[in-house]
């Protein structure tokens, strides 16, 4: 390999031999290794703009977003004929379970917190009606 | 829907027939081949593994959130309606779903140049001079900003070959490009880059 060409492999691939070529990273390495002088300062600057490149924010998929490509997998389903129709069905039956799963995990959750708010209401009124004098318990919880 | 966003499976193979790509393994093909008969299980594992690669290509390549969402919503649209029908061995799926969003991005870019608006492009303001590199958290913007600001080819070589880790082969493919003009697009690219960032090095002041 040429100086000019590693030179240029550097230029558009960067610091990071995973980047380079096939083909030519074995010689571009052994170019590198046997020119530290020329190599070393290309490849440090090289670097700096790969981790500049790595700083860019990733925009990370919402749930909404991926449960808007899930449904219209169900639709384009629905588009190629009777096929489509089987996707529909195994779809709505495999996302549907997890829907009625997670709808009763919420009624157990709500049954649940219902019951802790009724105990700390009847708490709070015990406390409260016996600061009161005069007061029966069943006056209160009944 | 307009023509350049239209590639059909023949047209892709079409443009990797020219000795480019004469023999691969497509590591998509098993889970293409199922989601093709709608197995759920394969559907979510294909949203898993493509959806956040298509919303990072769409969001680099256009600069803005929701567009980025819209593209790669419809880019998976796409690869649900292709999956029946898809022919394995003539081109990688991976390929195939990046041609069209990227497709769709370019509609997308045209259409801005086309629309003339009274209001000037949103542009970060980089404050004085002085102040610029020394706010370490804003070095992802920064760096964001500066590829919005490439030009369109330099932009998507760049993210074709840095971000979405395409070797040089398959980003000139689909580029329709030489090996050698890709390289030329990627160094100018990473100049421009290394010039508008150098505040923001490792080693300048703050960062």
């Amino acid at each position: 390999m040429t100086a000019e060409r590693f030179l240029a492999l550097v230029a558009a691939y960067g610091a990071d031999r995973r980047r380079w070529p096939d083909g030519e990273r074995p010689a571009a390495e052994a170019f590198a290794a046997a020119h530290r002088d020329l190599a070393g300062p290309v490849l440090t600057e090289a670097d700096a703009v790969d981790a500049l490149l790595h700083r860019s924010p990733t925009l990370q998929v919402s749930m909404a977003l991926r449960d808007r490509v899930i449904a219209a997998a169900a639709s384009a389903g629905g588009q190629v004929g009777r096929t489509g129709r089987v996707w529909i069905d195994r779809l709505s039956l495999a996302f549907g379970a997890g829907w009625a799963a997670a709808a009763c995990a919420g009624v157990v959750a709500g049954v649940i917190m219902t019951g802790h708010l009724t105990a700390d209401a009847q708490a709070d009124a015990v406390l409260y009606q016996a600061s009161l004098l005069g007061v029966d318990d069943t006056e209160v919880l009944g | 829907m307009t023509g350049a966003a239209v590639l059909d499976h023949a047209g892709l193979a079409a443009t990797f027939a020219r000795g480019r790509m004469a023999t691969f393994a497509d590591p998509d093909e098993d889970l293409v081949r199922r989601v093709g008969k709608g197995d759920p299980a394969a559907i979510q594992a294909m949203v898993a593994r493509k959806l956040p690669r298509m919303l990072a290509l769409a969001h680099r390549m256009l600069g803005d959130a929701v567009e980025a969402e819209d593209v790669a919503q419809e880019a998976l649209l796409r690869a649900w309606r292709q999956a029946p029908r898809w022919v394995t061995g003539k081109a990688k799926f991976d390929t195939w779903l990046h041609r069209v969003a990227l497709n769709l991005c370019y509609d997308r870019l045209r259409r801005r140049r086309e629309v003339p608006t009274d209001a000037p492009p949103d542009r970060r303001d980089e404050g004085p001079a002085p102040d610029r590199g020394l706010l370490a958290a804003d070095v992802g913007a920064a760096v964001n900003d500066a590829l919005a600001r490439l030009p369109d080819r330099q932009r998507e070589a760049i993210v074709l070959c840095h971000y979405q880790e395409l070797s040089n082969i398959e980003a000139a493919g689909l580029m329709d490009v030489s090996i050698e003009a890709l390289e030329s697009l990627l160094s100018r690219g990473r100049r421009a880059l290394r010039l508008a960032l150098a505040d923001h090095r490792p080693g300048a002041e703050g960062v």
